[in-house]
């Protein structure tokens, strides 16, 4: 071992040791960029321009909050979000909250396949062709649990989405005005599809699925609450990254497209942001694309079957027969099928379905948020775990901004 | 029959139909362990500030349909908490707990109350669908549908005597469950233990008895040996490691930090940590890796008789589990034969056992693949296969049927959500 060590340059060494240290915060955070993400920012950049960094900012804060939040719950209890909600509020509002989990990650698997199908059409195939074999093909590795290598692959088709940092610096914008707009709102005009599109935004980022899902994976990890603090760290980073990521699409797409007048209405329009990279930008794009919604499809279908069957008992995992645990497995199934099918319909705009999810995402997300605080707060549960008050503010002006907006959009699309 | 969600909520009215306040929750005596008798009721006053106070069980007089008590609201008699009750809503309503005889981890939608003279008494455990319809107010409808779609009535209330329910911070419960469950099969142990979180888990197992925690460690995934074993006291570690068949003590070592395997195999007692060391040096997919080396021999100089009265004494023969067959070794403990136990016992007491001497008996290497040795254990039908140093033909150790078969068959606790980070 030690011989071909040395015939690595030292340069390239120190950066395997720092991508070993951020390595699982990068992770999370490319899982973070899915498809109807990347719709959803390359849409607010090319129609508003800088106009959402400062938005960004904000859902930073809120997403550092919240996934914070539920590592420290996993953590601590070793149980699921679902888990708690049930043991601490009973059986009807477990329900309502599942309902609401159900609908906000059904639209959001749906925007998955609807990537599938969107980078499929930029390589030229038909989507009656890619969406009904990606489903097969991912059904059949998630049920059978071994998917470790097909995993890394998409994590590094995922890696794409840095042509977007890269062509931020080749098109060299005014920087000085993009340092505005993250800290001075200025925005122009407020009407029902600027609101929509801010819940897009704030959906895309900030999701249910990514509260159970984070907690859940803390919880079987089985992480000490000694040990909790290197946990924060890659929890707070990863939120970060994320989000970074996030800002350089808006930058990249206003700097290209919004320019030009070019709102983003299809993913042959998005992937023109990546243009000056060369003849490769559509081919990364769709790469990029088609990574992201294949990796949230191996993931949520199933942790929203694990989540519904914790919260009401069913019997559940792969390590149990179809025949044993009925409902575990026909959730899952249906819950593809159903994806599948809407993605399927004829003339279906897949672009809008993606960022329409998200807005659902994003008016759901304080139901399940309220809870969540709730939880949070709980001594009998969380012990001296619980939120600290600073915690509890940002989180709750959090909750607040986000129903206030949805009642903004009904005011508005009514008026 | 009553269950508790129809009770909760409910008016309390005293002998003279005056109501008093409604019901909050129902305290049971946890010690008594099959049917826990009623000891009190919450009650939530309507006047005096909704103040909360236990109705003691001696006030009841009927539960259903209506909560009613038999003495004055003045007359009330008060409950004396004892530290040994459990609150039905608060401890046990919606959470998990261990089915032992369905052998599983279910949630708890209903609890049923049964009457029996002047007592009621805890009975069992609605985990049905029709349990959580019932919490809904749907319960009417729920049955019509099923009766119209023909559907089995579904209703399943398990035996409070079979259920295990467990809460890590609760030592009374806890001692109660652990008697229950550690009745079940180690492989169901495991299983179960599996589908609770970790804390309940590593609690659960704390107050098992080593021969216990070894034989549940032994079915347990990689993970779940690891983290149960690292919140042991070492010395503790070392007995259950003890405990342990070797070869699956040896796995479990492996997957620990080099400084961890040292210190407990330290602790181990001398001869056991010698066995473990010996098979730590070998891969885990190779027969060095899944072989014990727990087996019975004989010499090869003596009668059937004599290697009868062998075994008996042999303590190489007490140790192993289950001896399907008896190995013949030279003085240097070179593989000579083998003969199954079922021929030694069936033959003339004075055959000599060299009758049973084999130029080429088969055998694997301790390098042997996994695989390899599945397939040949497969093709010849054998129960075992020896284990001999590929040079000096010294027997090591054998693979028993399951070990080998083991790669084939894949146990899938591992199984679990994705990880991303």
């Amino acid at each position: 071992m030690s011989k071909y060590n040395l015939r690595i340059p030292l340069w390239l060494r120190k950066v395997g040791l720092f991508l070993a240290v951020l390595g699982p915060g990068l992770i999370t955070a490319s899982a973070d960029n899915d498809a109807p993400g990347i719709a959803t920012y390359s849409m607010a950049g090319s129609t508003y321009g800088y106009q959402f960094l400062f938005l960004i900012l904000i859902i930073t804060f809120g997403e550092v909050i919240v996934q914070e939040m539920a590592a420290r719950m996993g953590a601590y209890t070793g149980k699921g979000t679902a888990d708690l909600i049930r043991e601490r509020f009973g059986v009807k509002i477990t329900t309502f909250a599942m309902i609401c989990l159900l609908v906000a990650n059904l639209g959001t698997t749906i925007a998955q396949f609807a990537g599938v199908a969107a980078a499929g059409e930029l390589f030229g195939i038909s989507k009656y062709i890619t969406v009904p074999i990606a489903a097969i093909a991912m059904t059949y590795l998630v049920l059978r649990g071994s998917y470790k290598i097909v995993e890394k692959i998409l994590l590094v088709l995922c890696m794409s989405a840095f042509a977007y940092v890269v062509v931020a610096f080749m098109i060299k914008p005014d920087w000085i005005e993009v340092t505005k707009a993250f800290v001075v709102p200025q925005f122009t005009e407020i009407n029902s599809g600027f609101i929509l599109s801010v819940l897009a935004v704030i959906g895309t980022t900030i999701t249910p699925w990514g509260i159970f899902y984070m907690q859940a994976s803390v919880a079987d990890k089985g992480i000490e609450i000694e040990k909790y603090g290197l946990t924060r760290t890659e929890v707070v980073f990863g939120a970060t990254w994320g989000n970074i990521i996030s800002a350089f699409i808006i930058i990249t797409t206003a700097g290209t497209l919004y320019v030009q007048g070019i709102r983003v209405e299809s993913a042959g329009e998005a992937a023109l942001a990546l243009a000056p990279i060369g003849s490769a930008a559509t081919f990364l794009f769709a790469v990029g694309l088609l990574g992201a919604s294949l990796l949230a499809v191996s993931v949520l279908p199933l942790s929203t079957t694990y989540a519904i069957c914790e919260a009401f008992g069913f019997e559940r995992g792969l390590n149990r027969s179809p025949k044993d645990a009925p409902i575990f497995y026909s959730l899952f199934v249906i819950i593809v099928l159903i994806s599948v099918s809407i993605v399927l319909l004829p003339k279906m705009p897949l672009f809008s379905i993606m960022l329409l999810s998200q807005s659902v995402n994003a008016i759901l997300l304080p139901v399940l948020l309220v809870l969540v605080i709730k939880l949070a707060n709980d001594l009998i549960i969380m012990n001296s775990y619980g939120n600290k008050r600073l915690n509890n503010i940002f989180a709750i002006t959090l909750t607040v901004m986000i129903s206030l907006v949805t009642v903004v959009l009904l005011i508005t699309s009514f008026v | 029959m009553i269950y508790i969600s129809q009770l909760l909520g409910q008016k309390i009215w005293d002998a003279y139909g005056h109501p008093l306040g409604r019901l909050e929750d129902i305290l049971v005596s946890a010690t008594e362990k099959n049917v826990p008798p009623i000891t009190a009721l919450l009650v939530t006053k309507e006047k005096d500030h909704k103040e909360k106070i236990f109705v003691s069980s001696e006030a009841i007089s009927s539960l259903w349909p209506s909560i009613t008590l038999n003495v004055d609201q003045a007359q009330v008699k008060l409950h004396e908490l004892k530290g040994s009750e459990l609150l039905l809503r608060d401890r046990v309503l919606d959470q998990q707990i261990v089915d032992t005889e369905g052998k599983r981890v279910v949630r708890v939608n209903d609890l049923q109350i049964a009457r029996k003279g002047n007592r009621f008494f805890l009975t069992g455990v609605d985990v049905s669908g029709l349990g959580l319809l019932r919490r809904l107010g749907l319960e009417k409808p729920g049955k019509t549908i099923s009766r119209m779609l023909n559907l089995p009535d579904k209703s399943h209330v398990i035996p409070w005597e079979y259920v295990a329910s467990i809460e890590h911070d609760d030592p009374l419960r806890l001692s109660v469950s652990q008697s229950r469950i550690v009745r079940m099969e180690p492989a169901d142990i495991a299983s179960v233990l599996d589908d609770l979180d970790h804390h309940t888990t590593k609690a659960l197992l704390q107050g098992f008895t080593d021969e216990a925690l070894a034989d549940t460690l032994e079915e347990s995934s990689a993970e779940m040996q690891v983290a149960v074993l690292s919140q042991l006291q070492p010395e503790r570690a070392a007995d259950v490691l003890e405990a342990m068949d070797p070869d699956e003590a040896a796995d479990l070592l492996a997957d620990l930090p080099n400084q961890t395997t040292e210190q407990l195999l330290t602790l181990m007692d001398d001869e056991d940590a010698e066995e473990v060391r010996s098979l730590l040096g070998y891969p885990e997919d190779t027969a060095g890796g899944i072989m014990t080396t727990e087996y019975s021999y004989v010499p090869d100089d003596i009668t059937v008789e004599e290697a009868i009265a062998f075994l008996r004494t042999s303590e190489d023969a007490e140790e192993d589990e289950i001896m399907y067959y008896v190995y013949i070794l030279d003085k240097k403990e070179k593989l000579q034969g083998v003969v199954s136990l079922r021929d030694l016992v069936m033959s003339p007491p004075d055959r000599p056992i060299s009758y049973w001497k084999d130029e080429d008996p088969i055998a694997v290497n301790p390098q042997t693949k996994q695989e390899e040795v599945a397939y040949i254990v497969a093709k010849y039908d054998l129960l075992a296969v020896p284990v001999i140093d590929p040079d000096t033909r010294q027997m090591l150790g054998i693979v028993t049927v399951d070990d080998a078969l083991d790669t084939v068959l894949p146990t899938a606790w591992k199984k679990k959500l994705p990880r991303f980070f």
